[in-house]
């Protein structure tokens, strides 16, 4: 078992199950509405993010090509954010996902530096319909709703049937005869977390280790906002 | 939702750099004071006689930086009220949980030197100084252990920074005890000659590992290039106008020079600003560390 986990990764282990997810990206049109889904399923707050779908425009007009990235926690088999948290606030579950003890948190923020997949945020103190606050946050799988036999919301509400969930310890479910059957990436593998999130046909732009200035006006506004926003120039930064 | 917008903030803000940064300097300058017990009969004695008049004075200057420190760093949190949660449920892989239980031992330390100084108990200097000078070499060395297990972040993963921050912490806390002895008129030759020594190592080692971390950024995997561009361009001013020329550059030119790094003003001067670079330098590797990020 890597170090600092609670529970041994479960992939591939007999009579224990792995949940996964498989994003097909062939089939995403970049609507959103799993975003949507997963702002309406936690009452995620403006400003932070579940789940997003990232956007890129490649190429030069009339050669251009739209690209999505659907991105959230990748419930990694050998997950930093866990073996960094100061109060195991952090925890891995046994069926493979990765979770959050709001009531241990301290919100220290060591889980955000540690997650090569930018997944978590700080959720705000005053919120509206959930109490929940001053705490960390990230995608769960929608564990309340798998553990009820149901799929994640982004999973339901996806039109594309582009997100695919299931066990891939199962090896009738599609979730592992899409990992068998098809080349799949997982991002960032240099860094040996294990990711569960599986992707087919990605563009190599979206996935591979390079470097490249922002080129599009629209994404270079994006960078100048986003250095803008986040050079810590703030006393108390503001993350609640 | 473009390219960069989505990504959630960044979580380490001026606290954290203000925190690692006066923490660093209580470390040091608790070194200092307790180097007439500690360190006594090294440096030909120069320890015991240059430090023997500020061992009260420096343990005062170390406790109050604790007593900014704690509450700093509580603040910072999003739950202020569970701070003792790290040593409570005690996780032993974070550097985070050793730094909240070394935190309040090494304050103890400085309680109970104080405690001996003030009721003559001699024979407790050394033991308390000894355990307090490693609870104070492991305050830097835990905050750049906070950084180095950050196998996300290549700007941080990386062995040198617990060295860098140690080293920074030396600066730092030679810029305190220099000003202090200076205005307090008891900046005697062996002082100068302590004093001058450490900051000539802390400021050349600093010059080795910035070097260091130059090349590393230059000739390093993708990661490190898009943090090499932001750092010119985002802190530009901060890493080569703070960090490099005034507080690597210049002090280490003024200590480097024998006549000028013995005089007790410029010595006094060099530390000052290398103490600026010590927060510079760590500041902008802490928030361009963040800011690197690909696929998004």
């Amino acid at each position: 078992m890597p170090i600092g986990l609670q529970a041994p990764p479960s992939l591939g282990v007999p009579g224990k199950k792995r949940w996964a997810m498989v994003i097909d990206l062939r089939r995403c049109i970049g609507c959103m509405a799993c975003v949507c889904a997963d702002k309406a399923e936690f009452d995620v707050p403006l400003g932070v993010w579940r789940t997003v779908v990232k956007v890129k425009n490649t190429g030069a007009f009339p050669n251009t090509k739209r690209h999505f990235m659907p991105r959230l926690c990748n419930h990694c088999d050998n997950p930093p954010c866990v073996r960094n948290c100061p109060t195991e606030a952090t925890y891995k579950h046994e069926d493979g996902f990765v979770l959050q003890r709001y009531e241990r948190c301290i919100a220290c923020r060591t889980c955000i530096a540690a997650c090569p997949y930018n997944a978590r945020h700080v959720l705000p103190n005053n919120r509206d319909h959930v109490k929940i606050g001053g705490v960390v946050d990230k995608c769960t799988f929608c564990n309340h709703r798998v553990e009820k036999g149901l799929v994640p919301a982004c999973v339901q509400t996806c039109l594309g049937r582009s997100r695919i969930f299931g066990d891939l310890n199962d090896p009738n479910s599609e979730v592992s005869r899409l990992v068998a059957t098809h080349s799949t990436v997982v991002l960032k593998p240099g860094k040996g977390t294990q990711p569960q999130v599986y992707y087919i046909k990605p563009d190599r732009g979206l996935t591979e280790q390079a470097y490249s200035e922002p080129v599009s006006y629209a994404a270079k506004a994006d960078a100048r906002a986003f250095y803008r926003h986040n050079r810590s120039s703030k006393f108390f930064s503001g993350v609640l | 939702m473009f390219e960069y917008m989505s990504l959630n903030i960044a979580p380490w803000g001026y606290e954290i750099t203000i925190y690692f940064f006066l923490i660093g300097m209580a470390a040091m300058t608790f070194v200092y004071a307790s180097a007439p017990a500690v360190y006594g009969n090294l440096f030909g004695g120069a320890a015991r006689s240059a430090m023997e008049p500020f061992q009260t004075t420096g343990m005062i200057l170390s406790l109050i930086l604790l007593l900014i420190c704690g509450p700093l760093l509580i603040a910072d949190l999003g739950q202020p009220g569970r701070f003792l949660y790290p040593i409570l449920y005690f996780h032993w892989t974070s550097p985070l949980s050793w730094g909240s239980l070394f935190l309040p031992l090494f304050g103890l330390c400085i309680v109970g030197y104080l405690f001996a100084l003030a009721t003559k108990r001699t024979s407790w200097l050394k033991p308390i100084g000894i355990l307090g000078s490693l609870l104070a070499l492991a305050m830097p060395l835990y905050t750049g252990l906070d950084l180095m297990v950050q196998q996300a972040r290549e700007l941080w993963s990386n062995p040198t920074i617990p060295v860098l921050f140690v080293i920074l912490s030396v600066s730092s806390g030679t810029a305190l005890v220099a000003v202090v002895l200076r205005i307090s008129g008891k900046m005697t030759e062996q002082a100068v000659e302590l004093l001058h020594w450490f900051l000539y190592l802390a400021v050349a080692v600093t010059f080795a590992l910035f070097l260091a971390e130059w090349v590393v950024l230059n000739y390093g995997s993708a990661e490190k290039q898009q943090i090499w561009s932001i750092i010119n361009s985002e802190y530009g001013w901060e890493y080569w106008g703070l960090t490099f020329l005034i507080g690597i550059v210049a002090p280490l030119i003024l200590v480097a020079i024998p006549k000028l790094g013995r005089n007790a003003n410029l010595l006094t001067l060099a530390a000052v600003l290398s103490a600026v670079g010590a927060y510079s330098f760590r500041a902008v590797l802490i928030y361009a560390g963040q800011l690197g990020q690909l696929y998004y």
